[in-house]
Order: C-alpha cells, then structure tokens, then sequence
C-alpha cells in the first residue's frame, strides 16, 4: 500500500507543474471512477452481441508476501465484449492479473485503411466497435490503470 | 479475439505510470524482444531519477535548489530546459518549466523519456512496436505499407468509449486532458485551469513534440484549435461539451477497404 501512495507521488510528479489537484465533482461524469469488487452484468452489449457475463474465473489467492495489493477495475466495453480486469502489484510490477469478466464475442472486426498516415478517422466510435491497438488518453495513473480501457485492452488480447 | 495482427504485449509501471508495449513481427518475446524492452524501461527509470521533483538528490532538484548549476547535471538537463523554454515561447507562456520560482519539466519529460526509451525498440530488426507511457505513445511499422497500428482516443468524458481512431505506421500520439482522477493542467500565464476544453490529442512525427504541444495547446484553453492549426499539427480537441474539432492542415481522406 505504501507502494501505490509512493506511485501516485511518482504520478504527480511525472505530470507535476502544469497539473494540480481538483476536488471538484461538479465535472462531467466519469463512469469508472468506482471500484467494482463484484463482477457487474455488462451495461452495453455492443454490437457483437454475444454479451455473455458468467464467465468468471476465480482468482487463486496466490498473493506474493509483503508489499502486494490488489486492485479490481470496472467493468469496461471492448471490441470483444466487456472485461474487467484485477491487477495484483508488487513492489512496483504487475505480478498477477485476473480477468472476473472475460468477453467471448468476437466483435466484427473494421478495417480502416489510409492511403497516408498519420489520419484522423473523424468518427465516433465505442470502443467495442474499434479495432484498435493502444490507447491514447489523458495521464493515465498507476492506479487509474485497472479502470482504464488500455489495461482490458492489454489483457483481452493476450 | 481476432487482432488485425496478433501482438505481443508488456506492462510495467515506471514514473507513477503503465508503461505499455506491443510488438509484432520477428522478435516479441524472445531474448532479444525483452532485452529491447529492458532497456526501454531503463531510459523512463533514468529519466526520473534525473528529472523527478520528488526525489530531493535528483539533478532538477538540486538545480532547482541553486546547489548545483546546469554546467554540473547530465547533458539531458539542459536538452529538456531548451525544449521547454522554446514551448514556453511558442505557447506565448500557457506552457511553463519554472513558476513561482520552482523548476518543474515534467510537462517534457515523459514524452521525451518515451521517445528516448523507443529507440532500443526502434533496432529491433523486423520488428513492429507500440509503445504508450501513460496514454502518450509512439509507433514503428516495418511495412510502410502494411497494417498499421490502430490507435483508440479515449473519450474524456468517458474512458470506457473512443472519439476517434487514428491508424498509425511510424508516428507518436499524445493526449493531454482533464486527468480522469482529478488533476487538471493549468494555463501558466493565469495559473488557472483552462476553460470550455475537456482534452486535445496531437498526432505527429515526434512523440517529444506532440507531448509538448498536447499540453501546450491544452493550457490555451479557447484558443487551442487555433494554434494547433498555426503549428501546422494534425490534432484532434474536445471541448467540454463534447465538441469535436479535427484539425487536418494536410487533409487526406481514409479510404475504406
């Protein structure tokens, strides 16, 4: 625990002179701001349809001694489905991952080919209709890691 | 779980960050994939040890502190100070390394940290890689012509959705925005947190420059889409209200396979 508070230091200090804290909540809505310690049934199915929420695998409590912690993030929407994602850490590394919420739609993959890059495709998407690669967003934390789209990302195509 | 290409990938934390890889092609997870990628988190570790402001004996605090001159820190330092102060200029002061008397260059430095740490990925031979330290990213194809990495920007007002999607062969994107935990980037002229803008991402060759202009443009606030246009920058800014503006001095249309 003493870890994570020394990475969000890291975190302030990565991003430090232009940023600091807010403590307003009168800001747009964030969706994944809340830890979800239970796997939640899917909110938006997408377009793969097959938006199947029983396939949870439990997570062996092999925990490392010492300085591990675990952290369980929302529930977030792939092109594959919707996966959530925990993340155990110790001393600074990622040593175990657990996927409550695995999808097993295999979203309809889009191509989008152009002629010169880098182009902006002027689209709106959700997330589970894009085939993409990484994501690209504002700081992302350590912390705010397992809440993120990058993580289920990262984790789904394993 | 059908990927365009598969991909191996890598997590690690480094800055108070994920640091994210994905590579494809010939080396991904042999011996010297992980070397590459070794080497890749060693430059962000060094970086922070030189630049953190955390750390008391860092270089940029002792710097900052008056106990040492530029003359004695490692040559990175004055690198970063020169990119920082020419942001300064270009922003007409939104973008700030010294404020209220405190050196501060992390607006430089995880982009140029990253940028550094590609290059050992950058001499994997045959390789493809993505490389995102914190949701800034820069990306290789071997292949000009092949499949390029398909690059997801995060809606700000929803991290769970994309706004856009950008293909990528060789190039960085950055984003800069309201921080979904609650950290803002302030306008240094004013010391406040810019109005009306939820978040703009800069699409460029350099992942150093695009980092820098992202929040540079950020901090202007109303005036973003303007100067990004004046910088000549591909970029993409949401406003608070969920407004997109594209801005494309080079306009090519996506054609659809």
């Amino acid at each position: 625990m003493k870890r994570i508070a020394s990475w969000l230091l890291g975190t302030v200090t990565a991003v430090t002179l232009l940023f600091g804290y807010h403590t307003s909540t009168s800001g747009p809505a964030t969706a994944s701001d809340t830890v979800v310690a239970t796997p939640a049934a899917p909110q938006d199915t997408g377009s793969s349809g097959s938006g199947t929420s029983g396939s949870t695998s439990t997570s062996s409590g092999s925990t490392s001694s010492g300085t591990a912690s675990t952290v369980t993030g929302s529930v977030a929407s792939t092109r594959w489905g919707p996966v959530q994602v925990s993340i155990t850490v110790t001393d600074g590394k990622i040593t175990a991952v657990d996927v409550p919420q695995y999808p097993t739609g295999n979203g309809k993959d889009r191509q989008i080919n152009a002629s010169a890059l880098p182009i902006l495709t002027k689209e709106t998407l959700s997330a589970q209709s894009a085939d993409i690669d990484m994501v690209s967003g504002a700081t992302v934390t350590s912390e705010g890691y397992v809440h993120s789209l990058q993580s289920a990302l990262d984790q789904a195509s394993l | 779980m059908t990927a365009t290409l598969p991909a191996r990938r890598y997590v690690e934390h480094v800055m108070g960050m994920p640091i994210s890889l994905a590579l494809r092609g010939r080396h991904t997870d042999d011996t010297p994939a992980v070397t590459a990628w070794t080497a890749a988190l060693a430059e962000l570790r060094r970086a922070d040890r030189v630049f953190s402001t955390y750390r008391a004996d860092s270089a940029i605090s002792r710097l900052g502190r008056g106990e040492i001159t530029l003359a004695d820190c490692p040559p990175q330092v004055a690198e970063v100070l020169a990119l920082g102060e020419a942001a300064e200029r270009d922003s007409g002061g939104a973008f700030a390394v010294r404020r209220g008397g405190v050196l501060d260059p992390s607006g430089v430095v995880k982009g140029w940290a990253a940028e550094r740490g590609a290059t050992h990925l950058a001499a994997l031979p045959g390789t493809d890689f993505c490389l995102s330290a914190g949701g800034d990213l820069t990306c290789h194809t071997v292949d000009p012509t092949g499949p390029p990495w398909r690059i997801g920007i995060e809606d700000p007002h929803d991290p769970t959705r994309l706004v856009a999607v950008v293909p990528v062969h060789t190039g960085a994107v950055a984003t800069s925005g309201t921080a979904r935990r609650g950290a803002h980037i302030l306008d240094a002229r004013t010391g406040r947190p810019p109005t009306g803008i939820a978040s703009v991402t800069v699409i460029g060759p350099s992942l150093t420059a695009a980092d820098i202009d992202a929040t540079a443009a950020f901090a202007l606030g109303p005036d973003a889409v303007r100067w990004l246009r004046s910088r000549g920058h591909t970029a993409l800014v949401v406003d608070a209200d969920g407004a997109t503006t594209l801005v494309q001095t080079t306009p090519a249309a996506p054609r659809r396979a």
